[in-house]
């Protein structure tokens, strides 16, 4: 591989690559805010200038430029390197790239930098992007001096409203164009551009639209300051209280890479958004997938019922196991769900088979929606793969046929993960039995004879896999909300109780009992132990 | 050396001399005719023996930049015609397109011959209202001739000209901001490289010449490449032939003067240009439009290299204005249209005319210019208010290098330079400013 020299230090690159992007790789963050590694080069925000050493044989570009002597009272004349943006200069063999090692490089980075700040209004405490601003790690690492223009700040409008989730400040805006960048590149509906120039310009959205694509929320989290901030997030939390979790997004069978961030101290999720995948989501994720994180909090089953009535986990565990201990397997139907991990169904799976003889299988899944070509699919459940893999051989079947049979009188007794199903659910008051395990308070668990609090994918670490069937971790963040447990550990205490003794105590153990099992059934769910501790 | 030429005059100021009818009387459409013998390399070849350095202000060679141009291909080529001329203090262009519109004309078929283009279009900036109206007027004459269309000259190789007028943007005078806009984009500076001989107008290989560069193509071809040249006194550093001298401000006799290369300073204000005006003392002389440095009449030069030893220890208004002796000598040529100061000028308020001007034009695209001309203009704003402070004044030097060389385009460098020349020449000024008030100040910039 031809490499290139950055401060020093050997730095390799695969022909095409530039600068920045070689050093990216190589681990090596040169500070930047224009250029991000999913958009086109706009190389105007001038942080990332390096030095350059000429080519073999020739001088360097020196441009002449003035020092003052205050002793002497008199300028001098002085020399300095054209630098070069790094995010535009292509690496090339042999190239002697200074960085951090240059004062000349050092210079220019706290002159871009004071420039930046020069009209700032250096409103961070009411400013929600303080703790995660790119002005204020540069201005610790390559500034660190006081403010010399000491005159009021240019004015602009600020608190725009750019649409249904974005608002903008145009005097936090420091033009760096990745908003633009973004709707034009990546969600294609070039909805925004610059209005006026020199130090009077700011971001506008083009006459008679609003900011309302699909990825809108984007273009906040691709602003490297404070411009753009979401309606969803202003003024909810400060960041440096907040932690991240590695999750997967629940939103479609794209299972997007995220982070959900949340507040350990009131164990509550403020915020969900994209963590780098080259293979799945890249650097995106799109609006529903960011603000699906809301379901966390809202309409959750937080205890169990009997017949609708509240009743304590033991209770109902028991009612649970006395309506489904005896029965004719038959007549049995189990339900798995795409919207749970593959832990949850394969627990349910091992319950339904091996405890209970059931073998009719149902996926209980949410309704397609629309797709897009960049990551919204059509299946918008995060893990419609996992959920037939871990079935094996024989795929469940649809709910409605579940329904269908139901109405038949095939079936008579059911045992469920829930989904967010919208299918007519009236045939249920048919059954002798409905033994739910649900997230949330949707109308599987109303129609419930039992219902049992299942903890949502941010509170219990799960197993995911995609439409492309890449099988993906997702941590936990918070605790189980109320008196929710994991659905797999529910399953395991119905199968405890109905005297069947797991060996599941730790998640460990279990997926490790998932792996060896779904591999005896020759299947691959791709379950790791410890994946996510 | 002063030697008047009138290639490119000789009809100015003559009652429709503007015409077609005008222009062949005095020897018009015959380079092109001469041009169109030959094939598309030896024209290049023979553009290159003319060594006319652009005119536009970098002072590139225009027969070196067409042979940048690709082989012809099935990519459209382009010849673009830069004819924004907003540069404060030069006003060489709009002559041509008002007074000798068919010499351009004529270069511009030359130019698409040459480099495989068959469209050129002609960007002219939107206030020159009379540029575009003698333009659009000469085109229709020249295709009413046949000269422009399927078959120019008799020859088949279709040209076609097209007017594109700007907006009002100074910016869209650098080429590819220039390119932007032609495509109806937002003027802003593209990223080069790619270089418009790569990917130009519409992505397509293009050359952006300036209107004097292609108006005197005609008269290489009428002349000879290589007489061309000779006209020149600084033939032997390839800047050849004769250009358009310009000069404004406090002189007796301000305006546009043809002469062979190789005029000096001196000769620009004091011959051609009667002196200063009232026969006061200079104070200063800007070369070639505002982005150049501000000179000192008594400045002595130093050129490093052989070629220039004649030159060292002389006066800048002593050396003959071209492109590589005023590089050396650490000014710049530019459009060569000088811009003259007596002692009667506030030297402050000239520099506060000039920031004024270029925080207004930057496009904002690159941090160091978009804020740093706007600092620049407030730190001078301040001091003429009489509420500068000496600290600030200490940091001027210091905004204006930071902006140098740090921008994508020349822009940041064209508003740095005359600040860090105005300060470093006339510093006493601005502190007579701060320590004795702004009250006790002259404040013209007029007689």
């Amino acid at each position: 591989m031809p490499s290139f020299k950055l401060d020093g230090r050997d730095v390799e690159f695969s022909p095409g690559e530039t600068v920045i992007e070689a050093a990216r790789k190589a681990g090596v963050d040169i500070p930047h805010y224009c250029w991000h590694p999913g958009l086109s080069v706009a190389a105007n925000c001038r942080m990332c200038l390096v030095e350059v050493g000429p080519p073999p044989g020739r001088p360097a570009l020196m441009l002449n430029v003035l020092e003052y002597d205050a002793e002497k009272g008199e300028y001098i004349d002085a020399k300095k390197p054209k630098l070069q943006p790094s995010c535009q200069l292509g690496a090339v063999e042999g190239m002697e790239v200074k960085s951090e090692s240059s004062e000349h490089v050092k210079r220019a980075r706290a002159a871009v930098q004071e420039m930046l700040l020069l009209n700032h209004p250096v409103d961070c405490p009411i400013c929600d992007q303080a703790g995660e601003c790119r002005l204020q790690d540069y201005w610790l690492e390559h500034q660190s001096t006081d403010k010399r223009m000491k005159d009021e700040t240019i004015r602009k409008p600020k608190a725009q409203d750019f649409g249904p989730t974005i608002v903008y400040d145009a005097e936090r805006c420091i033009v760096c164009t990745r908003c633009i960048r973004f709707s034009e590149e990546i969600a294609k509906d070039p909805v925004l551009d610059l209005r006026d120039r020199g130090n009077l310009a700011e971001v506008v959205v083009a006459p008679g639209r609003e900011l309302d694509h699909d990825y809108t929320l984007m273009t906040e989290h691709v602003c490297p300051v404070g411009a753009l901030t979401a309606k969803d997030f202003r003024f909810k939390a400060r960041v440096w209280f907040l932690r991240s979790s590695q999750s997967i997004c629940q939103g479609c069978s794209t299972g997007c890479n995220a982070f959900l961030d949340y507040d350990p101290r009131d164990q509550t999720v403020y915020r969900h958004r994209p963590r780098e995948n080259a293979e799945v989501n890249k650097f995106w994720m799109c609006d529903k997938g960011m603000l699906d994180y809301r379901r966390i909090h809202e309409n959750r089953l937080l205890e169990p019922t009997i017949s609708g009535k509240s009743a304590d986990v033991g209770a109902a565990l028991e009612k649970a196991v006395e309506l489904l201990k005896d029965v004719d397997s038959d007549k049995l139907a189990v339900v798995l769900s795409a919207q749970h991990s593959n832990e949850d169904n394969f627990a349910l799976l091992t319950l339904a088979q091996e405890h209970l003889g059931s073998k009719a299988l149902f996926l209980a899944a949410r309704p397609s929606g629309p797709a897009d070509d960049i990551l919204i699919n059509a299946d918008k459940n995060p893990n419609t793969a996992g959920a037939t893999a871990v079935c094996g051989s024989t795929p469940p079947k649809s709910f409605s046929e579940l329904l269908t049979a139901i109405g038949s009188g095939k079936i008579s007794h059911v045992l469920a993960l829930s989904a967010d199903v919208e299918e007519d659910l009236s045939p249920l008051s048919d059954l002798k039995a409905l033994v739910v395990l649900s997230t949330h308070d949707v109308g599987l668990a109303k129609a419930a004879t039992v219902a049992l609090p299942a903890s949502s994918w941010a509170e219990c670490d799960g197993t995911f896999v995609n439409e492309k069937g890449a099988s993906q971790a997702s941590e936990s963040a918070i605790k189980p909300q109320g008196a929710s447990r994991p659905a797999w550990k529910l399953a395991g205490a119905i199968g405890m109780r109905l005297g069947k003794s797991t060996p599941w105590k730790s998640l460990d153990d279990f997926r490790g009992a998932v792996n060896s099992d779904a591999a005896a059934a020759g299947v691959d769910v791709g379950v790791q132990p410890g994946a996510s501790a | 050396m002063l030697k008047r030429t009138d290639y490119l005059t000789k009809n100015y100021g003559k009652p429709d001399g503007w015409t077609l009818a005008a222009y062949e009387a005095g020897g018009g459409y015959r380079g092109v005719r001469k041009a169109l013998m030959m094939s598309p390399g030896a024209v290049v070849e023979e553009t290159k023996k003319a060594h006319i350095r652009g005119r536009g202000g970098a002072g590139f060679d225009c027969g070196m930049k067409w042979s940048f141009m690709p082989k012809p291909s099935d990519k459209p080529h382009y010849l673009v015609v830069n004819a924004d001329e907003g540069e404060p203090g030069t006003f060489k262009d709009r002559t041509i397109m008002e007074q000798n519109p068919h010499a351009l004309i004529e270069g511009c078929i030359i130019g698409c011959y040459a480099m495989g283009a068959h469209t050129c279009y002609i960007y002219v900036r939107d206030e020159l209202h009379l540029s575009k109206e003698r333009l659009w007027a000469a085109i229709e004459e020249a295709k009413a001739k046949g000269y422009l269309g399927q078959r120019p000259f008799g020859k088949t190789y279709e040209v076609n000209i097209f007017v594109h007028t700007g907006a009002g943007a100074y910016i869209c005078g650098e080429e590819t901001a220039l390119l932007n806009s032609l495509e109806g984009k937002r003027g802003q500076p593209r990223l080069k490289p790619p270089f418009p001989a790569q990917s130009g107008a519409f992505g397509m290989p293009t050359t952006v010449n300036n209107v004097e560069t292609l108006a005197i193509v005609p008269t290489v071809f009428q002349l000879g490449g290589d007489a061309f040249s000779k006209l020149s006194a600084l033939h032997h550093l390839n800047d050849g032939g004769t250009r358009l001298f310009g000069v404004s401000g406090h002189v007796k006799k301000p305006g546009v003067y043809e002469c062979a290369v190789g005029l000096t300073l001196r000769e620009l204000i004091f011959d051609l240009g009667g002196g200063v005006l009232d026969d006061r003392p200079l104070l200063g002389v800007v070369p070639g439009g505002s982005s150049c440095p501000v000179h000192l009449p008594d400045e002595i030069v130093n050129i490093p290299g052989e070629r220039f030893e004649a030159y060292n220890g002389k006066c800048i208004l002593d050396i003959p204005l071209g492109v590589d002796t005023f590089r050396g000598a650490g000014s710049m040529l530019g459009t060569c249209c000088a811009i003259v100061m007596s002692d009667a000028v506030d030297p402050v308020l000239a520099l506060q005319n000039l920031m004024h001007f270029y925080r207004d034009e930057s496009c904002g695209q690159c941090t160091p210019c978009r804020e740093g001309c706007g600092w620049l203009e407030r730190v001078v704003n301040k001091i003429v208010a009489g509420e500068g402070t000496m600290a600030e004044l200490d940091q001027f030097h210091e905004i204006a290098t930071n902006i140098t060389g740090s921008t994508i385009c020349a822009f940041g460098d064209g508003a740095a330079q005359p600040a860090l020349a105005f300060i470093r020449r006339y510093r006493k000024n601005f502190e007579d400013y701060i320590n004795n008030g702004a009250a006790t100040q002259t404040r013209s910039l007029s007689l």
